[in-house]
């Protein structure tokens, strides 16, 4: 019933293992690709005279969203085409931030309820000193052709960004300077660097394409490799309220936990209505009171309230992806994705809009 | 009585002198007929071989640029052919039960045998091309939707559902509640014959349509009665718009019933009545004869053509009649009398038929091909009346006379008092014209006023030439409301050079003009390459919806697009995008238009263009803007050419605006009608103003001609007014009824333009009519001067 076609196609094509057939093309775009090499050019010099600002668009809350985050009380979501949106009354309207930026971002973090980072595609990363409202843009690289997956910061130093084939940068100025620190880590592969978290009591983690992990103690000076439990892609990694505990997250309802920072873990079971669920995780968050929510492909919201032991699953009606998830004052969530924002009950169904 | 006396005596006198014409067709009346009967006989023939068509090319505006650039780059587009779809909906929960898929089963496999089916792109959840896709460890992995083992038991519906989940076609194949399906059936314009492998059958889109009713709608509804069956696409709109222009057809019997009793009622006599009807069906004969002679078929807009000419016809022979009737009553015999009538009333009569040739061919400016073959088939039609009703039928009448009952009355009705028409003959009073005239005036000040409501293009949902309650129309809305599309589509074509459609700098621009699209009002959802390479460049990277943006790597790029089939042509120089829209009102083509001409313009280079325009949406963007243009043009050119005919004809200004300002009202009064019944300026419409007031003149030239040689023997104005009643009121009358019962039967068609076209020309008509009657006495009573007409002889070209 289930038949493997196009196996690891999932790597082919950006690192030039593409299909005969793209390869013949490829020599066609590659003449072309000269013909526009000018352009492009061009473009860039235009980019550096004006600044080109996201658009302001009714839609923009109802198109793709990736990530949501609280800046003290205000929610703040990015998506497309250089969106962020933010809400100061718990998602039930809200405002469209002035941001340099017309790229897919595709994370964002703040350290306090002024100081945020967004990273995204042409590997940029921009930065807000008024919680949100405007964006300034840090860092872009066209080059790579690749973009930027997810952020972290310590404090409004000290940060890290990570993304496609291994990309790793760091800054210790507030985002003025960032540093290639790609080498830091043992991928030689050039594996996706799909999520990095803060594990409590412990240090930092990196979860990415094909299983691969990466711990640090030091605050990202020094890496580790560590031997996964999963050889499927792992989309994200959250720590718990309790010390050394952390989930990691991936493919068709793969969900890993560990108590001892990534030296062994256990995979735990969710039911879905018919069987093992089956659906990708892509979004994570912690709540105030320690509960954990997870969410995911086919409109799935998984909430644990025993530190990440065991959790309720929810498939939205819907059945829209769903990238990432926050809470709200009254305890109810918010989610985005497919769609743009949707509001949610604490458990992760659908809630009409106050 | 002896102003009437001396006007008898004054015809007498010119009706003596035969002309050359009147003396070769009466002195040959054997030949006439013979040659009549011949070429009936011929253009009988042909008129049998006349078939309904429907070419697509006819009905649009083939110069307008977006026309050109559709039709330059068609091969290119070639995916958004021509296919049906059929959704099964399960009027009792949703698609997962064993019932509902055992009969979507058998009505797929019934459509499969249906001739005209492209079988190898036929598609429904039964279809093993139709997959779910999954990205696991290993890679993607995939299956049918419907697998091999399925066997209907709960189990395998619930693996059905979580299939169908998998397999993105929510909103496609499924609808967006579950309770209905759809089988999409792609269509071969021409199949290979099954008894003959190597001829072709061109296919026949009535018969395909009826195909569909009968083994797949009626027999399935009727098989589970928990199914309805909803289809919708050009093949089966065609279909139904042909299944109404046979309808169309029985209309015509009606209208000739109907006028049949009417003309008995006028003439008292049945001889004369057969004549008639029969001289005037001979005309219609003809002009179907000549039309298919020279190679046109019958399309929805010509099939009025048939309609008109018999009601010009008929209102022209009751003109003959009503002569001949009157003559007889002091001519010694049928033959005198047929000869005197066609002596008086050939060169009104041909005036008329000019008036009415002259507003037909001002339709020709309009650049849209049915209209043109509208205007040379009316234009024909009414230059066979003057064989058939001005010739044929007074010979006939000679040979047939008229019944003596009918003489005795018309007798009498020359000789008493009329109270109705001297009740009438008050418009031209010296008290109640004043009244008339400010009364107009505030009309043409309203209908000015309200007809600025007026709105260019079709204002309603669905496919504008059916009714917007008809079976299509409701399965279309259905189809619009369960699914994620619509059935407005605007195409922009995006044109590269050779290979350059998947490059960054080419689908950039593109994602840019489609989210502008989504952002402007009316536009529900766009549609192009950088969709399917969005959503295979988030497939390649594991579904992660991070990645669901365009990527600047081209060989990403590149491989991205492989799939978007149809979505860009061979060479990748051309790529659609299409925008599905709201509705088709023209605010919405206009905002859409204008908002991609405004990309246009930014972001055209010479090796990226953003061209206009494909898709139903496009076309009508495009004929609304011709129409837009032709509209003021027709109006002024009608009224000029109306305007020089009553010159040639009375050689008098004062007359011209007697006879030419009643129309303007008309026309004024006819938009705001528009405007209040919601129906839009458009193709339809547009002849209506040229036919209404190119017909609406003859009441105009008969009375004002009438009156004329009344005011010139002397006659006050309101006395001559009433002698002019007496005389042809009746026959007035009598020609607005008839041509307006020979249109307004249309106002039932199936086809919603022929109903509107049939309401607006009832209602020019028959204004028309009474604006004659009415205003035109009035403003004769403040522009003629009767005593600088009395005893003159003139310069009219009624005056001999």
């Amino acid at each position: 019933m289930s038949e493997p076609v196009m196996a690891r196609a999932v790597q082919g094509a950006p690192r030039g293992r593409a299909a005969p057939a793209a390869l013949a093309a490829s020599a066609l775009l590659a003449l072309a690709m000269g013909l526009f090499a000018n352009t492009v050019e061009a473009a860039k010099n235009d980019d550096a005279a004006k600044t080109i600002y996201s658009q302001t668009s009714d839609k923009a809350s109802r198109s793709l969203l990736i990530d949501v985050v609280h800046a003290g009380p205000r929610l703040v979501a990015v998506g497309d085409r250089g969106h962020i949106l933010f809400s100061d009354d718990q998602g039930s309207t809200w405002t469209q931030a002035r941001v340099p930026s017309r790229s897919l971002l595709t994370a964002v973090k703040f350290v306090d309820d002024k100081h945020g980072w967004a990273v995204g595609h042409d590997a940029q990363i921009l930065s807000t000193d008024d919680g949100g409202a405007t964006w300034n843009k840090q860092f872009e690289d066209l080059t790579r052709e690749a973009p930027l997956l997810d952020v972290w910061f310590e404090n409004t130093q000290h940060g890290i960004a990570i993304g496609a084939y291994g990309a790793a940068l760091e800054t210790t100025d507030g985002g003025k300077h960032w540093q290639d620190i790609g080498d830091r880590l043992d991928n030689q592969d050039g594996y996706h660097l799909n999520g990095i978290a803060a594990v409590k009591d412990a240090g930092l983690f990196i979860v990415g394409e094909q299983g691969s992990m990466f711990r640090s103690s030091d605050n990202g000076q020094t890496w580790e490799t560590v031997q996964g439990p999963y050889e499927g892609t792992l989309f994200g990694v959250i720590g718990t309220s309790q010390a050394n505990t952390l989930l990691a997250y991936g493919l068709r309802g793969n969900l890993y936990r560990s108590t001892d920072f990534g030296t062994s873990w256990d995979k735990i079971a969710l039911q879905g209505v018919r069987g093992p669920l089956e659906f990708g995780l892509y979004g994570a968050t912690l709540l105030d009171d320690g509960s954990l929510v997870l969410v995911g492909n086919g409109g799935t919201v998984l909430r644990s309230s025993d530190d990440g032991v065991s959790f309720a699953v929810v498939n939205r009606a819907d059945r829209l992806a769903l990238s990432a998830v926050s809470g709200l004052a009254d305890g109810n969530l918010i989610v985005v994705g497919q769609g743009g924002e949707h509001a949610a009950t604490a458990t992760g169904a659908e809630r009409a809009q106050p | 009585m002896t102003s009437r006396e001396s006007i008898s005596m004054n015809q007498q006198h010119h009706q003596d002198k035969a002309t050359l014409l009147e003396r070769l067709i009466f002195n040959n009346r054997p030949v006439v007929i013979g040659i009549c009967l011949l070429v009936s006989i011929f253009l009988f023939w042909q008129a049998t071989l006349i078939r309904p068509s429907t070419s697509f090319e006819k009905m649009i505006p083939l110069e307008h640029p977006f026309i050109q650039n559709m039709l330059e780059h068609r091969n290119d587009l070639a995916n958004l052919g021509n296919t049906v779809r059929i959704s099964v909906e399960s009027t009792n929960g949703d698609i997962f039960s064993k019932e509902y898929m055992e009969t979507l089963r058998q009505i797929h496999d019934e459509v499969f045998y249906i001739p005209g089916v492209d079988r190898s792109g036929l598609k429904s959840l039964w279809s093993p091309s139709v997959r779910w896709t999954e990205v696991t460890e290993e890679g993607f992995a995939g299956g049918e939707v419907i697998p091999q083992t399925y066997n209907g038991s709960p189990d395998s519906l619930e693996d059905l559902r979580n299939n169908v989940l998998k397999s993105g076609q929510v909103g496609r194949l499924v609808a967006n509640n579950f309770k209905s399906s759809i089988i999409d059936i792609p269509l071969l314009e021409s199949y290979p014959d099954p008894q003959d492998q190597g001829k072709q059958i061109k296919l026949d889109y009535q018969a395909f349509s009826h195909q569909l009713e009968e083994k797949i709608r009626d027999k399935f509804e009727a098989q589970n009665p928990n199914v309805q069956i909803h289809i919708v696409g050009f093949a089966k709109k065609v279909g139904d718009l042909i299944d109404g222009l046979m309808m169309v057809a029985m209309f015509f019997g009606i209208a000739l019933v109907i006028t049949w009793i009417l003309l008995y009622w006028f003439t008292w006599c049945i001889r004369s009545t057969i004549a008639v009807l029969i001289t005037t069906l001979v005309a219609v004969v003809w002009q179907l004869g000549l039309m298919h002679a020279v190679g046109f078929g019958l399309d929805p807009y010509s099939m009025l053509v048939p309609f008109l000419i018999f009601a010009i016809g008929i209102s022209h022979g009751v003109q003959k009649i009503n002569g001949i009737a009157l003559q007889s009553s002091d001519a010694e015999n049928a033959l005198t009398a047929a000869r005197r009538t066609f002596r008086q009333l050939f060169l009104p009569g041909m005036i008329a038929i000019l008036a009415d040739a002259v507003g037909f061919i001002t339709l020709l400016i309009i650049d849209i091909g049915v209209i043109r073959e509208l205007a040379i088939g009316a234009s024909i039609g009414v230059a066979v009346i003057v064989f058939t009703n001005l010739i044929l039928l007074p010979v006939a009448i000679s040979y047939v006379g008229i019944s003596k009952k009918a003489i005795e009355r018309s007798k009498k009705d020359a000789t008493r008092e009329h109270p109705f028409w001297r009740l009438l003959s008050n418009f031209a009073s010296a008290k109640v014209a004043p009244v008339s005239i400010v009364l107009a005036l505030l009309a043409f000040g309203g209908g000015l006023w309200y007809s600025q409501n007026l709105k260019i293009g079709d204002l309603d949902q669905g496919a504008p030439e059916l009714r917007p309650d008809s079976r299509y129309n409701n399965d279309n809305s259905f189809i619009i409301s369960n699914y994620s599309t619509s059935s407005d589509v605007l195409v922009v074509m995006v044109k590269t050079k050779s290979e350059g459609c998947s490059v960054y700098p080419t689908m950039a621009p593109i994602d840019e003009l489609m989210w502008k699209m989504e952002n402007t009002p009316g536009v529900q959802s766009a549609i192009s390459l950088v969709t399917v390479s969005k959503q295979m460049i988030k497939g390649l990277n594991e579904g992660n919806l991070k990645w669901e943006t365009l990527s600047r790597n081209p060989e990403v790029l590149n491989s991205s697009i492989s799939r978007a089939d149809g979505l860009y042509n061979g060479d990748c120089s051309l790529a659609p995008v299409l925008i599905f829209l709201n509705d088709h009102k023209a605010e919405t083509l206009d905002r859409a238009v204008n908002a991609v001409q405004e990309f246009a313009k930014e972001h055209n280079t010479e090796d990226l263009q953003f061209l206009l325009a494909a898709g139903n949406a496009g076309i009508e963007a495009a004929t609304n803007d011709v129409i837009k243009s032709a509209e003021l043009t027709i109006l002024i050119l009608v009224y000029i050419c109306v305007g020089v005919m009553c010159m040639i004809t009375f050689r008098s200004f004062a007359a011209t605006l007697c006879i030419v300002l009643p129309l303007v009202l008309t026309s004024v009064l006819g938009n705001a009608l528009m405007a209040y019944m919601g129906i839009g300026v458009k193709v339809a419409t547009l002849p209506v103003v040229a036919l209404g007031v190119g017909i609406g003149v003859d009441y105009g030239i008969y009375i004002y001609s009438r009156l004329e040689s009344f005011l010139r023997a002397g006659m006050p104005l309101q006395e001559a007014y009433y002698q002019t009643l007496r005389s042809t009121g009746k026959a007035v009358l009598f020609t607005g009824l008839c041509l307006a019962i020979g249109v307004c039967t249309w106002i039932f068609s199936a086809i919603k333009f022929q109903a509107d076209m049939g309401l607006m020309l009832t209602f020019m008509l028959l204004w028309n009519m009474f604006g004659a009657l009415w205003l035109l006495p009035a403003l004769a009573r403040f522009l003629i001067k009767p005593e600088k007409l009395a005893g003159k002889q003139g310069g009219s070209i009624f005056a001999h």
